[in-house]
């Protein structure tokens, strides 16, 4: 009885084998490559390099995931992706070591944002502007730039420490320093009085003409109620950041009192959130129109990656800056290096395992955050109502409707989850390879190779793939530190690091050839 | 008053004039069966009276409600259930999952699955299966059960037998009729054996627009609109 039950599993695995046999041979095939050219590394370093691997394929994996979960689900091929990456970089870099100017930006961000909640109401106004559409765009136009002149005056009257940007951005060197001695002291914001007030009312002011001008672009009238529970959202927001600017000073006393390391993970938790409203912001508002215009979709998403780069050089000031590594991950002196695994919670920078010297935040904490999204990731979309949804859509999203369920919902909420993924990896390589604007160009493409090879919409295949694009890239490095001993060459052979993305290119199209699909990929019907 | 309504409804999709003038009603209670040849516009019907394909004019109302500018999960959250042609079996859900993901409230499944696993009992023994690993019959079955497990008054069901063995069709048919006692059912059905049989009423599409209806007692009688709008009898 029990044989039999055995029998017919082998007999079915032999069937899945035998259905994917091009998929277990190129596997195989890949496992063997990287145990070799492992084996051809001298011992020591073989165990680091696959951390680094690991370590560069969770970052990029972090970019992954979001562009795939989006891609999956809306057909959306999101080229603004890498910009929210190196915008959650920049995020959490001011919350670490200027909290105060973080503050200072997201109060009138928040002003600005709360009337765009009320979109319903703007509607209803918009649809009464005019007779014709070709009037309604016509207002629509002057109110964007009536909208955008009332922003921005009342956005330079606001009280702000950034508008001082040579204070600002003077040394990020120095702020680091202070940052380690804990002796940073907060910018003292300009008080609020007189014409500062009116600042608060003209931001809000400015947030609803340039929703209402939004609206008026529409083409269809609609009479939907604005419901009770987003006035309370929109009243809320502008509570929040009145009661913000209010207790701003004793706010950063208490933050700037924070050791390093729960500043970072402040860092990363307002970085996840700021990346979550960034994405349903694009989505709503930009790529909702666009649905059924996949090419416009890719310029707008091209377009809005450039504009998100000159924004962050406009009120960054210096497009460059190193973010200095936590105090958890940061510890010298005694017992340092930490040995084995106990080594990663000793609390110094690095840690000596089968031979090799890792860094702990590179090699421990990174890893470990990529390893977490994995599995929350994964729960979610397997456990979770909303998971089953997002499966289901992913497949056929008219159906889901049909059912009775928001797409329209699920497709913002899945925008902000990839977005705020991104900003996430953004702050956790902040402190690895420090900060540039062109560090999300870079990140999108090594993301965009790990999903052709692990196949577009399959979120095992995003984790695959920047795994072997990691390791590929940290191999092909130590390889060029220490040569490659050819037969027929007098010389070791040692790959320049400009190697580092032809060879994730050349393994994409050696895997595209083979499995059109990508490595988890289901073709298409 | 009729459940459902559809006056001198057009619709395009991309360029084409697909439906150019559909009315029908669908009394409370009745199954209803679509009729005419390949490519009438049984199904956009369908679909547009779903909220999938938008209308260009025309009224549709659900239960006196006007739903003709609503979104889809709007008009399905009024009580409409739709089994589409190619049944859109979610593949990498399992059968369970397929049938849950259909709840509109929470316990949706557990009040319905007696009833869902007394018309359809092949259902349970595959309770745990992928989407993907089902017979065309087995989807078609769960395709149905899903559209049962909200409370919907109206059933839109297209070709429910095509593909399918005969003797699966029989039981699909069985079934049809069995939770018609529920619910209103709106039915394409290129098989005028089986649509005859299982209707009351009869809505003829010929290039996109009604061009009769009646009672289904009246129309299998009547050989000659059989043969000149569905081709045979």
């Amino acid at each position: 009885m029990s044989s039999r039950a055995t029998d017919a599993k082998a007999g079915r695995l032999s069937e899945v084998i035998r259905e994917n046999r091009t998929r277990v041979t190129v596997l195989a095939v890949l496992l063997f490559l990287f145990l070799a050219a492992f084996g051809g590394l001298d011992r020591e370093d073989w165990f680091s390099t696959i951390m680094q691997g690991l370590s560069v394929g969770a970052i990029t994996f972090l970019v992954a995931s979001g562009l795939s979960l989006i891609f999956g689900l809306m057909d959306v091929l999101n080229l603004a992706h890498g910009e929210i990456f190196m915008l959650g970089a920049y995020v959490g870099w001011t919350i670490y070591t200027r909290f105060d100017t973080a503050l200072d930006i997201v109060i009138p961000l928040l002003l600005l944002a709360a009337p765009f909640l009320l979109m319903p109401l703007w509607r209803m106004l918009a649809s009464r502007l005019g007779a014709t559409p070709g009037v309604r765009r016509a207002i629509g136009w002057g109110l964007l730039l009536g909208g955008g002149l009332v922003t921005w005056l009342s956005v330079t009257r606001f009280p702000l420490v950034i508008w001082d940007p040579g204070d600002f951005a003077s040394s990020p060197g120095s702020f680091s320093t202070q940052i380690d001695l804990n002796v940073l002291e907060p910018l003292v914001a300009d008080s609020f009085s007189g014409a500062a007030a009116l600042a608060i009312i003209g931001l809000i002011l400015g947030g609803s003409i340039l929703a209402l001008a939004m609206s008026s672009f529409q083409r269809t009238a609609t009479e939907a109620a604005v419901g009770t529970r987003r006035m309370v959202t929109a009243a809320g927001l502008v509570a929040l950041a009145i009661i913000l600017h209010l207790s701003k000073s004793s706010i950063n006393e208490w933050v700037f009192g924070l050791s390093t390391s729960w500043r970072f993970f402040l860092a990363m938790a307002i970085a996840v959130v700021i990346g979550a409203a960034v994405g349903a912001f694009i989505e709503v508002l930009l790529i909702r129109p666009l649905y059924d215009r996949p090419i416009y979709q890719l310029m707008l998403t091209l377009g809005v990656g450039f504009i998100l780069i000159e924004v962050v050089r406009e009120v960054w000031g210096r497009p460059e800056f190193t973010m200095a590594r936590p105090a958890l991950f940061n510890g010298t002196g005694e017992g340092c290096p930490g040995q084995g695994i106990g080594g990663f919670f000793s609390g110094c920078s690095t840690v000596e395992m089968f031979g090799a010297r890792l860094r702990v935040y590179n090699e421990g904490f990174i890893v470990l955050v990529g390893i977490l999204v994995l599995v929350g990731v994964t729960l979610l979309l397997k456990r979770t109502r909303i998971g089953m949804i997002i499966r289901a859509g992913v497949q056929d999203p008219d159906m889901v409707e049909a059912l009775g369920i928001n797409v329209r919902r699920v497709f913002t909420l899945v925008f902000a989850l990839g977005s705020s993924l991104a900003a996430l990896g953004g702050v956790l390589a902040a402190p690895s390879i420090g900060l540039s604007t062109g560090m999300g160009a870079l990140f999108l493409l090594s993301a965009l190779i790990a999903l052709a090879i692990g196949g577009l919409t399959s979120f095992t295949g995003a984790a695959a793939g920047a795994v072997l694009v990691g390791l590929l890239q940290q191999l092909i490095i130590r390889f060029g530190q220490q040569g490659i001993d050819l037969p027929f060459l007098a010389e070791p052979f040692k790959p320049t690091p400009t190697l580092v993305p032809a060879a994730s290119v050349l393994l994409m199209v050696i895997v595209l050839l083979l499995l059109p699909a990508g490595l988890f990929g289901r073709s298409e019907r | 008053m009729s459940l459902l309504e559809m006056r001198d409804v057009h619709t395009f999709i991309g360029q084409f004039h697909i439906l150019e003038g559909i009315t029908l009603e669908v009394p409370e209670g009745a199954i209803v069966a679509l009729l005419g040849r390949n490519g009438a516009g049984k199904t956009t019907t369908l679909k547009t009276a779903m909220g999938l394909t938008p209308l260009r004019s025309g009224t549709i109302t659900f239960d006196g409600v006007d739903i003709s500018e609503r979104r889809s999960f709007d008009i399905a959250s009024m009580g409409l259930g739709y089994v589409p042609e190619n049944r859109a079996i979610f593949a990498d859900l399992s059968v369970e999952e397929n049938l849950r993901i259909a709840e509109r409230q929470k316990g949706d499944f557990a009040r319905k699955e007696e009833f869902i696993f007394d018309l359809f009992p092949d259902l349970k023994r595959l309770i745990r299966l992928p989407g993907t690993n089902l017979s065309g019959g087995q989807q078609q079955m769960l395709a149905v059960a899903r559209a049962l497990v909200a409370d919907n008054r109206l059933l839109l069901i297209d070709e429910p037998s095509e593909g399918l063995a005969p003797v699966i069709i029989e039981h699909m048919m069985e079934a049809i009729r069995q939770l018609s006692d529920r619910s209103t059912v709106l039915l394409v059905e290129q098989n005028f054996i089986v649509a005859s049989r299982l209707a009351h009423h009869y809505v003829i599409v010929e290039e996109g627009r009604t061009v009769q209806a009646g009672a289904m007692a009246d129309l299998v009688n009547d050989e000659e609109t059989i043969k000149k709008y569905l081709g045979a009898a």
